[in-house]
């Protein structure tokens, strides 16, 4: 049969067959019921999922930033430091130490802490109000680099050698530590991703199979008129699509709320003492522009992994009963 | 068309419920299927839709051996084989407008292309005034002519019917067999399992019969 020949022979019947023929195109429903309890609470759990997600990859990208602000900031100083020795003058010593430093290329500004100063670097551990005058304190120089690539350390530890009782501290430990520490933060908010993303995969697969069951009646129907395994695949894919970049949205845009929530209220509202603190962690809680644009892309990571998922579940359903 | 060649079917360890089936059906013939309840009729038109595989012999359709074809085969087969159940198998959730067009969209038609032949149709088997209601608000009567209008909307070579007359009045009933009759002279090959006596008389067309199992034509 001609696919262009009129369906049927109306006969009698014409006049009022095509009366009736004219019909208001719209957009077809959906072979797959998008609207169900079972989607409904999928969505729900996708939205959490992604809201984990991006509070995760948030709380690694400020630390991580904080990491590199710490490490660049420690970077650009070394501290000299002039311990007290008997018959040694110490005013002589910090002037001779300050000469030396100077001379070392790639340094910037040098500047000898006073008495009070390096007394005050004490207190966190000996309190406030001691008369740190009856202690010998050690005396500090901070050096600041210019160049921290033209400056050499070693040099510098080299020349202070002959003034007695004087010691380089670059702060290498301190460095260290810190990168050990952001590197295990980094490293568990990685894993703690790979966990939800897993359990976002193993609930979509639940829930495909679910929907699936559900709606066994639509599966054999369109097997009956001849629809191929991946345009049934394709119509579940699209739904659970639809359902992980609704679900994907709602839990990004949760997650960024919060972090401009937390941000203001750190920022604004916290004691001085404990903003401090928490910005020592986090910086200012600020994602930047970048930050910001990785935590949207999760939403259509999360939507795309629903899709993959569902479509692959649905695929192997589909073999199963085949 | 249609060749089974000693063709049987069990479900699981049962007995064989069809047994000894060697036929050919010609490309645009007209046939009955009849025989008592329980005789096999619903199985043998799953075997002739390939939803079913024979458990002995081999069924060959538009000149190719089924058993061999494989599963995306089979489905692109069943693509020609228009099917009315009766039980109707309407989707819920879709018009009866989308579910009569349900066969060319899965064929990737587009609606704007198809919306008229199945407004036409529709409005022939007397649902013009009920293409954009839900099945479940639809009738019996209703719910089995959209069924009907959904397996012949793609001009099927081959259009199987289970009672496709049972939840109709005579009148429409009638109609419905002349609408089948049409697809059958436009070049259509049907097969219709029936119980109803007037049917058989008022069409003098080949009879499979269908009894414990085994088929005769008559």
């Amino acid at each position: 049969m001609s696919s262009d020949q009129t369906f049927v022979d109306y006969g009698e019947d014409e006049p009022r067959a095509r009366r009736t023929t004219h019909i208001r195109l719209h957009r077809a429903t959906p072979i797959v019921p998008q609207n169900s309890v079972a989607g409904r609470t999928l969505m729900l759990l996708i939205a959490i999922m992604t809201f984990l997600s991006c509070i995760t990859l948030g709380g690694v990208i400020l630390v991580q930033k904080s990491a590199i602000a710490w490490s660049s900031d420690v970077g650009r100083e070394v501290t000299i430091q002039i311990r007290p020795i008997d018959g040694q003058d110490m005013d002589s010593n910090l002037r001779a130490s300050k000469s030396i430093a100077e001379a070392i290329p790639g340094v910037g500004n040098v500047r000898v802490l006073s008495a009070e100063e390096s007394g005050k670097l004490l207190e966190p551990w000996l309190g406030a109000g001691l008369d740190l005058t009856v202690l010998d304190i050690p005396r500090m120089i901070a050096v600041e680099l210019s160049d921290p690539r033209e400056f050499d350390a070693d040099q510098l530890a080299e020349n202070l050698s002959t003034i007695k009782g004087a010691s380089l501290d670059t702060h290498s430990a301190w460095r260290q530590q810190l990168n050990a520490m952001s590197g295990t933060m980094v490293l568990t908010g990685v894993l703690v991703l790979l966990l939800i993303i897993v359990a976002t995969i193993l609930a979509v697969v639940f829930a495909t199979r679910g929907t699936m069951a559900s709606n066994r009646t639509i599966v054999d129907v369109l097997h009956f008129i001849g629809a191929s395994n991946a345009f049934i695949a394709g119509e579940f894919q699209d739904r659970f699509l639809n359902l992980g970049l609704r679900g994907g949205a709602a839990g990004g845009l949760g997650a960024i709320v919060f972090f401009i929530i937390v941000g203001t209220v750190s920022t604004n509202y916290l004691p001085s003492e404990a903003g401090s603190q928490l910005s020592a962690f986090f910086g200012r809680f600020s994602l930047g522009w970048d930050g910001l644009l990785l935590l949207i892309l999760v939403v259509p990571i999360i939507a795309g992994l629903t899709a993959l998922t569902s479509r692959m579940t649905v695929r192997r359903f589909l073999t199963q009963i085949s | 068309m249609i060749e089974f060649d000693d063709v049987a079917l069990r479900y699981g360890d049962g007995p064989e419920i069809l047994r000894n089936l060697t036929f050919k059906i010609a490309p645009g013939s007209f046939h009955f299927l009849t025989g008592p309840s329980g005789a096999g009729k619903t199985s043998l038109l799953k075997l002739l839709l390939l939803s079913l595989k024979p458990t002995r012999g081999h069924i060959n359709m538009f000149g190719r051996n089924t058993g061999r074809l494989s599963q995306d085969q089979l489905l692109d087969m069943r693509r020609h084989i228009g099917i009315v159940f009766q039980e109707f198998r309407l989707l819920d959730h879709l018009t009866t407008f989308e579910n009569v067009a349900l066969p060319l969209r899965v064929q990737g038609q587009k609606e704007s292309d198809y919306s008229e032949n199945v407004a036409e149709l529709l409005t022939w088997v007397g649902l013009g005034d009920r293409m954009h209601a839900h099945p479940p608000l639809l009738s019996g009567g209703e719910k089995q002519r959209a069924a009907i209008a959904r397996a012949v909307i793609a001009k099927p070579d081959i259009l199987l019917a289970d009672e496709p007359t049972g939840n109709v009045d005579p009148d429409l009933s009638t109609r419905l067999l002349h609408l089948f009759a049409q697809l059958n002279r436009m070049g259509t090959t049907v097969i219709i399992a029936t119980h109803e006596r007037s049917l058989l008389e008022d069409f003098p067309t080949p009879r499979m019969i269908l009894h414990e199992g085994e088929l005769t034509i008559e």
